[in-house]
């Protein structure tokens, strides 16, 4: 499904956070957001995602705009922050009501959470503990996971790397190509990190004070390019 | 030193930005209010008390023979209780003083600086300062009617005890965090003192006669009663250096929980499945459970109306105790009923439920818990049968009618609640929402009966409560729906509100 955002604003008193006039992403592109704090990034998916109401414009996911409807959220996969997660369960009650949701029977569900086995390295599955005794990097994981069990069209990431180890930054990365080269997910993310994101990305869009600043095709030279960008600002 | 009076600087930040100033002033009128009735209420019977010690007469030992002396003897006998109901009460109730030590650990601060300091500021509890209110009057007379030193002796020997029962509980509270074995310790020591009183194997009025009288008798001995006191400093001091560690102050050792799956009440889809996720919520969460275990107690409240002759065959007294009965849980869990899900408002909003889905199964769980509450109080019945009547008519009610008004309220303007925090003075998620809830949840069924006993008998007027309740719970889908409706115009400010608390 492709994500298209037109004319959105929304600001805070006098402070603009997000003013984007057109920006389009087509079904299967991996799609990556840079821009130091403040620049609007976590305010602009969740405009995307309903989440906040905007001053004007619309946002798409598929062909319908996402305000007041239900349908995109049945292919949308998402994970901003800790809001999204549910404390006082265990990761697997999570899984099971997230899978529920969207209709996927036990079998499919265990079959998913198989897949995650690398991912969660023995960490989040049968340990007995809530998600909220959970690390902040375990949270994630299962945030993470949870967007993806019911095979999402669109994944809509935030800072997907931060508070993650190494390890777990690597095969998030290889996960993330494969959802994008296989099944052909639709995938926005946003990150400080550079590296990471010109490896994952395709495409590249740089926020700053809300606006778009720069919309750049991922080459051998992004990474050069968005250094010099920062280093300087 | 200069650390000393920094830390004492950034406690005094501390207060001065705490929430409490900025949670709602209706709140804080509220409580204000309720500070001044108590403390008013302490400083009356203060003056008072030499009075009613005066009147009880005991062994026809007449007050005007023996004078002021033989009040305070009076007085002695019973401070020993008075000491162990503080204590109870303290010990449920009072906070211990907690800084954020964390952030501290790693400066170039004596760790001694930062206990004391902890120390001192537990002495600025109210639970200290409330036995001034009842002392001092009682006080002023003393000196105005015993020799100095004896009034002097006595007065600071209770001051020396209030703050020595004040050390002793920090200590005993601290202990109980740390390990499970002082908390049955003191409930066995509870225990094992009540039984040496109710079977009054210990004379307690002698014992605590033989502890206070000296104080007036021997005035000097008042000293012994600061050693004491100083004594318990500096075991708390102790014990505070010791056990200031992360790993023992953050006691953020998770406990084990075990994988609970579908229930029952996912054979209804999405909504009992949501349902139950409101009950685990319920169940693994302080302050949650303790509404739930409120809720139990208020069935026997019927227990102290039913049965009494006063009320017998007042149907409006029966049907007041009804609605609190099988209401409770509706009234008391329902008030913050989106608050409790403030942590995670942006996941329901991102995920394909429906609003309506989600008011649906908050009344799953509210109609389970009135049924289970209305289960219970059958054996009411012992005491009449129009009582059973009453009770299922205000069942239905509460239910059919009650449960919408509780939602409606609880879904204006909601605030985050904490689920991590305890019970005790906790005000989270309290607004004027939550004030005026009582009026309509009350007036609305008096109302209806008050009607209806124009035409009918008050029988009558009961099944017509009744059959309100029953046309309510027929219309579920619609008010469902309105509130759905009227919640999606909300969300947006809710969820913010949520996210920024």
């Amino acid at each position: 499904m492709e994500v298209r955002i037109e004319n959105i604003v929304k600001s805070y008193g006098d402070y603009q956070a997000v003013n984007i006039e057109s920006l389009h992403i087509p079904a299967g592109e991996s799609f990556g957001l840079v821009g130091n704090n403040g620049a609007g990034k976590t305010t602009l998916f969740r405009a995307l995602l309903d989440l906040i109401e905007t001053d004007s414009g619309r946002c798409f996911i598929g062909v319908k705009p996402t305000k007041n409807e239900v349908l995109w959220k049945q292919k949308t996969g998402s994970y901003l922050d800790e809001n999204f997660l549910i404390g006082h369960l265990l990761p697997e009650e999570y899984f099971d009501f997230v899978a529920s949701i969207h209709g996927l029977s036990a079998d499919d569900l265990a079959d998913k959470l198989k897949t995650f086995e690398t991912l969660f390295n023995g960490e989040i599955i049968g340990n007995k503990k809530l998600i909220r005794d959970l690390s902040k990097g375990n949270q994630k994981k299962v945030g993470i996971a949870a967007a993806l069990i019911f095979n999402p069209s669109v994944l809509i990431l935030d800072e997907p790397f931060a508070n993650l180890d190494p390890s777990t930054q690597i095969r998030l990365k290889e996960l993330l190509k494969t959802l994008k080269d296989e099944r052909g997910v639709t995938l926005l993310i946003s990150s400080h990190d550079l590296n990471h994101v010109t490896e994952v990305c395709e495409r590249i869009v740089l926020l700053e004070k809300g606006k778009i600043i720069n919309d750049i095709q991922t080459s051998s030279d992004t990474l050069k390019d968005l250094e010099d960008y920062f280093s300087k600002v | 030193m200069k650390a000393v009076f920094q830390l004492l600087r950034i406690n005094w930040k501390e207060t001065l930005r705490s929430p409490i100033w900025h949670r709602k002033a209706l709140v804080n009128v509220f409580l204000v209010l309720m500070f001044l009735y108590l403390g008013g209420n302490l400083l009356a019977l203060g003056i008072v008390l030499d009075n009613i010690l005066m009147s009880i007469s005991v062994d026809g030992i007449d007050y005007k023979t023996y004078g002021s002396s033989w009040v305070l003897r009076r007085l002695n006998q019973y401070l020993l209780y008075y000491f162990f109901a503080d204590f109870i009460l303290r010990y449920f109730m009072q906070k211990l003083p907690t800084m954020a030590i964390q952030p501290l650990l790693h400066l170039p601060i004596r760790r001694s600086s930062i206990a004391h300091l902890m120390l001192v500021k537990s002495v600025f509890s109210p639970f200290n300062w409330i036995h001034l209110l009842l002392l001092f009057p009682f006080v002023l007379e003393l000196f105005g009617n015993l020799p100095f030193s004896q009034a002097f002796g006595w007065t600071l020997g209770m001051m020396g005890t209030v703050l020595l029962m004040n050390y002793i509980l920090l200590y005993i509270k601290r202990k109980a965090e740390v390990s499970t074995w002082s908390y049955i310790g003191l409930v066995s020591a509870f225990v094992l003192i009540l039984m040496l009183d109710w079977f009054d194997w210990v004379d307690f009025n002698v014992v605590s006669s033989a502890i206070f009288n000296p104080l007036f008798l021997y005035p000097w001995l008042a000293v012994f009663v600061l050693v004491c006191t100083a004594g318990a400093y500096m075991i708390n001091l102790r014990f505070l250096i010791k056990n200031m560690y992360m790993s023992r102050i953050s006691k953020t050792k998770a406990s084990e929980v075990d994988y609970v799956g579908d229930g029952l009440l996912s054979k209804l889809g999405l909504v009992g499945k949501l349902a139950e996720l409101e009950l685990k919520l319920i169940w693994r969460n302080k302050r949650p459970r303790s509404v739930l275990l409120i809720t139990l107690l208020f069935l026997g409240y019927g227990l102290f109306v039913f049965p009494n002759p006063e009320f017998q065959g007042n149907y409006m007294m029966y049907m007041m105790f009804s609605i609190i009965i099988t209401g409770m849980f509706i009234l008391n869990y329902g008030q913050y009923l989106m608050g409790w899900d403030g942590a995670y408002f942006d996941h329901i909003l991102t995920r394909s439920t429906t609003l309506e889905t989600y008011y649906h199964s908050k009344f799953i769980v509210f109609a389970l818990v009135s049924t289970v509450s209305m289960i219970l109080a059958i054996p009411y019945v012992y005491f009449g049968w129009e009582i059973l009547g009453m009770l299922f008519s205000v069942f239905l009610f509460n239910i059919g009618i009650n449960s919408f008004i509780v939602m409606f309220f609880g879904s204006f303007n909601p605030k985050k609640i904490d689920l991590s925090k305890g019970t005790v003075f906790n005000w989270q998620g309290v607004g004027a929402a939550q004030f005026l809830l009582a009026f309509p949840v009350f007036g609305f069924p008096v109302g209806i009966y008050f009607v209806s006993l124009l035409f009918t008998s008050e029988v009558g007027a009961m099944l017509i409560l009744g059959g309100v309740g029953l046309i309510g719970l027929a219309g579920t889908k619609l008010w469902i729906r309105l509130l759905a409706s009227w919640l999606r115009s909300q969300r947006y400010e809710i969820a913010s509100d949520f996210r920024n608390t």
